[in-house]
């Protein structure tokens, strides 16, 4: 069985093709990293996924279901962070838990002992536990997207999708919420599918890519098939040299 | 290849240009139309300056007499006046917030489909477009001239303007946390509470405030026609040409309004700090503690 099915998905926005006959099939565990150009239809992807957007055309299977609305085996992080500001880290994180609780009880946190443990192992697995009471809406970005991570951790999904989860945060950062990113997924055996604009950081942490263009699927596969060519293919015209060394660099840094 | 972009940001200009010619010519003529309005509105009442000029001494004159009598003041027990007339205000809103609550919240688009939010729209824009005044002369007949009535009028325009605030609010949140509920699995109420209500919290609460302020204010307005607390005293001591006594009436007057405002600009402004409630939570939960602590030292 596997995790997240794709079959000839094509979603369109009035004119624009977002995604253009995309398929391909994803087996339970893997780690697969989403790349393209700005504009090459990850997000739309991803939203087709967990059920925000809704195919066109084809269709979209989780766990040999058909994707029709949003569903609770399946959590995102997103770009935006989209954290609650004016709650604590620890209440974000409990939120993540909303489909396993009733009305009364979440708004007022009677939330089973359990999923409280779980709000803060989470936060501790994204190293946020020293903030479980800070207000989100004070915290860096970089720390409210990991408070994202610990909500969508949270969740106790199979399925784990991040659209540009680092995006917005500086290297140091980046590379520390992917690592977060990672290793839960390792530990808690999720199937996890993050867009990324990074071509380091998808090399440095991805198992499996996939690479969309103008909303096509152009490249998939392991580990060391990813090469410069592809990526080339993938963002057209870059500098290999400049990426090649400073590629290298980071991933010496790293190591 | 550059003369082609020279030539269309040479376009474009002329574009911005245009557009803002245009908004020029708005802005002349709003102007134009604000000064007409203007002097329209003053000839329609026979405002002149000549008359206020020549009746300026008799004002002088009878200024002497709108000293305010302390001693009124106290034994007609104003303080207490001015607290009805704080009561009325304070039990008005509490009664109002709940359904300004579920009206404004049902009432926004973003949890009630199109057609559908109109209906507590309108409810709400009934009990706004009827002010708090009128509302009081219809309420008469069910609880007499008096403060239970004006509480009545006051709660009633208080779920229409209180609940507009909330509408209005509900319009500006974002739609990521919303969807990031969506992907929790939350129910809609969920999603409705975490993803929209959470984001306007604080501003909910300084909104309340804010119509507290204008309910207290109004109590004291609706006094002045029999509604009981403050305004009666003033009313009546005014129809008895007892200048001083009606000043001591509105000089606690003043002090509530003063007071009131302060507490609630105070709060208000402590909420717009960025203060999670929690943290004004945690501070009174947290005070006997440190009176303790305090003491031990
Ligand atoms: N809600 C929408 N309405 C209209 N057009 C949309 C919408 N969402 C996406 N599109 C269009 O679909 C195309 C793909 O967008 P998408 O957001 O999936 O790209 P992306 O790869 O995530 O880009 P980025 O890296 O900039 O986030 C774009 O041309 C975009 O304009
Ligand atoms: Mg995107």
């Amino acid at each position: 069985m596997s995790a997240i099915r794709v079959e000839n998905l094509t979603k369109r926005y009035g004119e624009t093709v977002a995604l253009d006959d995309v398929s391909f099939e994803i087996e339970e565990g893997e780690f697969v990293v989403v790349l393209g150009i700005s504009g090459s239809g990850k997000s739309t992807l991803l939203r087709c996924i967990n059920g925000l957007a809704a195919p066109t055309e084809g269709a979209v299977y989780v766990q040999d279901e058909p994707v029709t609305s949003h569903r609770n085996d399946v959590s995102m992080v997103f770009q935006q962070h989209n954290v609650i500001e004016g709650m604590s880290a620890y209440s974000n994180a409990l939120t993540g838990a909303l489909s396993r609780a009733d009305y009364l009880e979440s708004v007022l946190r009677f939330n089973d002992r359990e999923d409280k443990i779980k709000a803060l192992e989470a936060l501790e697995t994204v190293g946020l536990l020293d903030e479980a009471e800070q207000r989100a809406g004070r915290m860096s970005g970089g720390q409210q997207q990991r408070v994202g991570i610990a909500r969508a951790l949270v969740q106790e999904s199979d399925i784990l999708l991040a659209d540009e989860p680092v995006a917005s945060l500086d290297p140091g950062s980046a590379q520390t919420v992917m690592g977060y990113l990672r290793s839960a997924a390792e530990q808690r055996g999720l199937t996890a599918m993050i867009s990324l604009h990074q071509v380091n950081l998808a090399r440095q942490f991805g198992q499996r890519f996939i690479g969309l263009a103008d909303g096509k699927l152009v490249f998939d596969g392991y580990g060391d098939e990813l090469t410069l060519d592809v990526i080339d293919e993938l963002y057209g015209g870059i500098d290999m040299e400049e990426f090649l060394s400073t590629g290298d660099d980071k991933r010496e840094a790293t190591q | 290849m550059s003369t082609d972009a020279d030539t269309a940001i040479e376009q474009r200009l002329e574009e911005i240009r245009l557009t803002r010619r245009v908004r020029w010519i708005m802005y002349g003529l709003l102007s134009v139309l604000f000064v007409v309005a203007l002097y329209g509105s003053i000839r329609l009442m026979d405002f002149s300056f000549s008359y206020l000029y020549q009746q300026w001494p008799y004002f002088t004159d009878q200024i002497v007499n709108y000293v305010p009598d302390l001693e009124f003041l106290i034994e007609e027990n104003l303080p207490l006046e001015a607290g009805i007339t704080l009561a009325m205000g304070f039990v008005g809103t509490v009664f109002g917030i709940p359904f300004a609550l579920a009206l404004g919240v049902l009432g926004s688009g973003r949890v009630t489909p199109f057609p559908f939010n109109f209906i507590f729209r309108s409810i709400m824009a009934v009990s706004r477009a009827i002010p708090a005044l009128v509302w009081f002369f219809i309420f008469i007949p069910l609880s007499g001239l008096g403060a239970i009535t004006s509480t009545i009028a006051i709660f009633v325009s208080t779920i229409g303007n209180l609940g507009r605030l909330f509408t209005d609010e509900l319009e500006e949140i974002k739609e990521g946390p919303i969807e990031a509920m969506e992907t929790t699995g939350a129910s809609k109420s969920q999603t409705v509470s975490f993803g929209m209500l959470s984001q306007v919290k604080t501003s909910f609460i300084a909104w309340t405030l804010y119509i507290f302020e204008v309910n207290v204010r109004q109590a004291v307005t609706l006094g002045l026609l029999g509604g009981g607390g403050i305004g009666v005293v003033i009313e009546v001591q005014q129809g008895m040409r007892a200048y001083d006594n009606m000043m001591a009436g509105i000089l606690v007057v003043f002090v509530l309004i003063v007071a009131v405002e302060m507490v609630s600009q105070r709060i208000r402004s402590y909420l717009r700090d960025d203060e999670e409630a929690d943290g004004l939570i945690a501070l009174i939960v947290g005070f006997p503690q440190r009176m303790a602590e305090s003491a031990v030292k």
